[in-house]
This record gives C-alpha cells, sequence and structure tokens, in this order.
C-alpha cells in the first residue's frame, strides 16, 4: 500500500540542509557578512571564500547566509500571519455561515483574483517602504484571504459530517468543534497550503526587497543581495549566482514537500 | 445574455469597490498634498487658500466621484514628483506594458499548450514533477539577470538596460520584449503545463473516456475528439489568472530590464510616496486583471453554454 514518495524525502533533505545552514549563520558565519576587505576583492570562489567576495571584498557565503535566513525568517513570519488569521476567520465563517460568510467569501474572491505581488506593493505603499516590520504585515495581509478561503470550504463541507453532529449532540461547544474535531481533519489540505504559502512569500518577499522597497540594508535579503549583484555581474557572476541559487534551493525544497504532502494526502495532483 | 450582462454588472460594481478603497486608503495616508507642494516656509492662510483652490476640503465622496469621471474622461490628476498631468506620463509606459504582457501571454501559450499535452501521455510522472517544481521555483528577477548576460552580453542579441522605444525601433523593442516576456513565462509555463497534465490525466479516467476506447478508438482520437473539448474550460480560466499574473511579473521584470513601462513607474512612485501615479497605476492594473477574469469566464461561457445556469 505504502507508495514511495521521493518528492519528499527530497524536499526534506534540501530543506533540512538549508535551515541547518541558516541557523549555523544565526550563530556564526566564516567572515562578518557586511565587513568590508574580509578577503582580497573579486575572487572567485575558493576554499577561503566558498561563493567568492564582490567588489568591496566581503565574503559572499557569509552575506548568503544572513540573507538567506531574513528572507527564510520573513516567510515564516507571514504564513504564520497568514495561516492563523486566514485559518481562524475561513474556519468561522464557513462553520457558521450566513450573510457575513457571503460577504467575506465575494471580498475574498476578488482580493485572491489580484497576483500578490501587486497587493503587497498596495499595502506596502501604504505602510511606507523599507521596514521590516511592515514587509512582514504587507504579506501577511495579503495571505489571508487565501488561507480563509481555503479553510472556508473544508469547514463548510465537514460542517454536517456525521461525527460533527454527534459532538453537536453530546454538547460540544462551538469553539471545541472547530478545534478539536473538524481542525485535525484538515491538515491534510492545510499542510500543502502553508508550503505553497511559504513558497509564495519567499518569492513575493524576494520580488520586492529586490525592487528596493521590501528589506533594507543593512538586514540584507536575498532579493536585494540580487539587485546588489547585478550591478557586479560582469566583474563578479558568482555573486548573483550564489545568491539565486541559494533562493531556488529554497523555493524547490519546499515546494518538492509539498508536493509529496499532497500525494501522501491522496489528493489531486 | 442575461450572463453576459450579469458578468458586465459585476465587473463595473467590482471595479468601482475596488477603485473606491483605493482612493480612499491612498486619501488616508497621503496627508495634506497642499501642505507637500507648497513646502515647509508656508503659512496657514496659504495653505488654506490652495485647498479651497485644489477643492481638498470637501468631503472625501465628492472627490471621489469627481476623480472616477476625471479616471473616465482621460483626467488622472497632477504627479507630485513630475508636477506633470498623470496620463501624460502613463500613455506611453502603458503601451509598453501592454506589449510585455501580450508577448508573455502568446508565449506562454504557445509553449506551454503543446508541452502540457505531450507529457498528459502519463509516464514519467517523476520526472515531470521535478522538472516542474524546479521551474516554479526561479523567481523571474533571477531568470532576467542570466538572460541579460547569456542573450545580452555574451550572445549580443539585445543590449541590457538599453530599452529602444517601441515608436523609434519597433522591431528591435519586441525582441528586446521577448527575452523580458521569457523570464516572466518560465514558471508561468511550468504552471499551466502542470495544470493541463493533471486535468487531462483526470479527464482521460472518466467512464467516457473507457465508453469510447470500447468502442474501438483509440487514445490519440479520444484526446483530441473529446477530452479536449471537455479540458478546454478549466484551462481558459487559468489563463485568465494567467493574465493577471503576467502583470504581476511584469512589475518585477521591468526593473531587471530597465523597460519603462507601468511597473517601473509604480515601483519608482511608491518610492518616492508619489501618490497619484501610485493610484492610477493600481487602479489600471487592478481593471487589467478584473477584466481579464470576466473575459475567461465569458469565453467559457461560449464554449459551455451550460455555465452560469445554476450555481455560479
Amino acid at each position: 500500500m505504502k507508495k514511495r514518495n521521493p518528492y519528499l524525502t527530497v524536499g526534506l533533505v534540501m530543506t533540512g540542509i538549508l535551515t541547518a545552514l541558516i541557523v549555523l549563520g544565526f550563530f556564526w558565519t566564516p567572515y562578518d557578512p557586511n565587513a568590508m576587505a574580509a578577503g582580497p576583492k573579486l575572487t572567485g570562489p575558493s576554499l577561503a571564500h566558498l561563493m567568492g567576495t564582490d567588489s568591496f571584498g566581503r565574503d559572499i557565503f557569509s552575506r548568503v547566509l544572513k540573507g538567506a535566513g531574513t528572507t527564510y525568517g520573513i516567510a515564516l513570519c507571514t504564513v504564520a500571519v497568514g495561516a492563523v488569521c486566514g485559518t481562524v476567520l475561513g474556519a468561522v465563517t464557513g462553520y457558521f455561515g450566513g450573510i457575513v460568510d457571503d460577504v467575506l467569501m465575494r471580498l475574498g474572491d476578488v482580493l485572491t483574483a489580484f497576483p500578490s505581488i501587486l497587493l503587497a506593493l498596495v499595502v506596502i505603499s501604504l505602510l511606507g517602504p523599507g521596514k521590516t516590520g511592515n514587509v512582514i504585515l504587507a504579506l501577511g495581509l495579503v495571505f489571508i484571504p487565501s488561507f480563509a478561503r481555503m479553510a472556508r470550504g473544508t469547514y463548510a463541507g465537514l460542517r454536517e459530517v456525521n461525527y460533527v453532529k454527534s459532538a453537536r449532540l453530546m454538547g460540544a461547544s462551538s469553539s471545541r468543534i472547530l478545534w478539536r474535531h473538524i481542525l485535525p481533519n484538515t491538515w491534510s489540505v492545510l499542510l500543502p497550503a502553508l508550503t505553497i504559502g511559504f513558497n509564495n512569500a519567499v518569492l513575493a518577499e524576494a520580488s520586492m526587497s529586490y525592487l528596493c522597497i521590501g528589506v533594507t540594508p543593512p538586514d540584507a535579503s536575498l532579493g536585494y543581495m540580487l539587485s546588489e549583484s547585478q550591478g557586479m555581474f560582469m566583474s563578479a557572476p558568482w555573486y548573483a549566482l550564489g545568491t539565486g541559487l541559494t533562493l531556488v534551493w529554497m523555493v524547490f525544497g519546499v515546494g518538492l514537500i509539498g508536493e509529496g504532502l499532497q500525494r501522501r494526502g491522496g489528493g489531486e495532483v | 445574455m442575461r450572463y453576459t450582462a450579469r458578468k458586465i454588472l459585476t465587473l463595473l460594481v467590482t471595479m468601482l469597490v475596488v477603485s473606491l478603497l483605493t482612493f480612499a486608503a491612498f486619501d488616508m495616508i497621503s496627508g495634506d498634498p497642499a501642505a507637500t507642494l507648497l513646502g515647509t516656509q508656508a503659512t496657514p492662510e496659504k495653505v488654506e487658500a490652495l485647498r479651497t483652490e485644489m477643492g481638498l476640503n470637501r468631503p472625501m465622496l465628492v472627490r471621489y466621484g469627481e476623480w472616477l469621471a476625471g479616471f473616465f474622461t482621460g483626467n488622472l490628476g497632477v504627479s507630485f514628483q513630475y508636477r506633470q498631468p498623470v496620463q501624460a506620463l502613463l500613455g506611453p509606459k502603458m503601451l509598453v506594458t501592454l506589449c510585455l504582457s501580450l508577448v508573455s501571454f502568446v508565449l506562454i501559450v504557445v509553449v506551454s499548450l503543446p508541452l502540457g499535452l505531450l507529457s498528459a501521455n502519463g509516464k514519467l510522472d517523476g520526472l515531470h514533477t521535478f522538472l516542474n517544481q524546479f521551474c516554479m521555483a526561479v523567481p523571474p528577477f533571477f531568470t532576467g539577470i542570466l538572460i541579460s548576460w547569456c542573450f545580452g552580453i555574451c550572445l549580443r542579441a539585445f543590449v541590457p538596460g538599453d530599452f529602444p522605444g517601441l515608436d523609434r525601433n519597433l522591431g528591435k523593442s519586441l525582441v528586446y520584449l521577448f527575452f523580458a516576456a521569457v523570464s516572466i513565462a518560465i514558471p508561468r509555463v511550468a504552471m499551466t503545463v502542470r495544470m493541463l497534465r493533471s486535468t487531462v490525466i483526470s479527464e482521460m479516467n472518466k467512464p467516457y473516456v473507457r465508453t469510447a476506447i470500447a468502442r474501438g478508438n483509440d487514445r490519440r482520437q479520444v484526446l483530441w475528439g473529446h477530452v479536449l473539448k471537455n479540458s478546454l474550460v478549466p484551462t481558459v480560466t487559468f489563463l485568465g489568472q494567467t493574465m493577471a499574473e503576467i502583470v504581476a511579473g511584469s512589475i518585477v521584470v521591468e526593473q531587471v530590464f530597465s523597460v519603462p513601462g507601468l511597473g517601473r513607474m509604480l515601483v519608482a512612485s511608491i518610492s518616492s510616496q508619489d501618490y497619484p501615479v501610485v493610484e492610477a497605476i493600481v487602479v489600471i492594473l487592478a481593471f487589467w486583471v478584473v477584466l481579464s477574469g470576466t473575459l475567461a469566464d465569458l469565453v467559457n461561457r461560449c464554449i459551455d453554454p451550460r455555465m452560469g445556469g445554476i450555481g455560479k
């Protein structure tokens, strides 16, 4: 019965390696990521500088570790905000129904039609660009409707299922039914959605910092570093490659986890 | 007919709500344009006079009505930064973004439809999935940087950062936009192929296909004769979403390739807090998004007249 699921394994290994490196980079990096002249300028990858150095002589590997940490952290916070608020909202409206449900879901339909980066840009221009907290808030807000829609669908579908009915007959409170009875049965939908949300958050954050309206230095994120590396692509192509490939690695790994989870849950591919 | 009318009505209402929200949001944060225009040396009387002159002391809804009327008559206000009418600033940029979006869209359709059908034979599932996830993981701005280097600097197919301009050299501009479109298209092609593949495979498992095969048709005949038609509706819906996503992609990719389009203008105006411009661009892009959704619905209605009868 148990089918091989290489996606989950490969994805977990890739994400595991990256997470370990990021945690490591949180406490220790080979060089100070912002120190000028940590080594000779514009040297290619070597044992002393795994990803080479840029035109200021900064060690790119150290910078990538820190930058990946920023991107990763922001994406996690964003997904947490979006998933918690969205799921609560979707669960309550989906379970109780009524006019609030209709209105909110119509609004959700409209909002999810918009590309997340566009919405995030609008929110960030309202909040003021260039602050990490604002980036998290903007992206988190943007991801609420999609989580709400998903949670609403599952909760509305499970509202009249027998085990929910019997729990209700036994006098369980609504919050207990929502939390203890229905939520565990939504994991197979929720978990893949979390991975997709995480990837969207990583890409949106990286895009915004690439456009220099997301996180600003000194908290370099991978997106900002890519925009920085574009200027020195001719003299230090390893900067762009190292940064970009780390980003691809991050999204690819989590994407594979999502794929694996979806298949394990028996969902549609 | 009733369906079309209802869809168009929904479109208009949605646009009205979206533009009202945008207007209200930017009205709230943009502070006092009169004070901004006059600078720090202005006396309160002067600011008040300019406020009256600009009509800022009237209720927000009245100003919204005026702004909306202006939007349809081609009067979008004056940019804080450039002191020029917004419509004059945006006109040529809109054309560039429209071209970029159309090139990307055509590219996505031309590449992903055949690939999706080819991959739908159900073989090599693992390879497809890995390749798909990989393509989706590559951010457009990274592809953009690699393309500028490979095709721009090494192969000299175009000069990165030097957009020729549509009116000056159409051919060269289209080549330039083509490379930008490739970086927008790659992740979207992966998504479209994936969607098409799973749609066709799930159609192929339905009873009518089994019946058709039992009657002596081969897989190819069933695929072209029956399955394709039935897969068309989700595909059109997906392509509608793609139109919207392309706009998002172009915001970033215009920056990578220095294409002077709406996206680049939007980013620059957000940085310089030039709210009339941001507002106008947001509403234009929003209109594009909502319009592409509605178009997809209307096309689907033509394909499958049962739609919109019951339920949706």
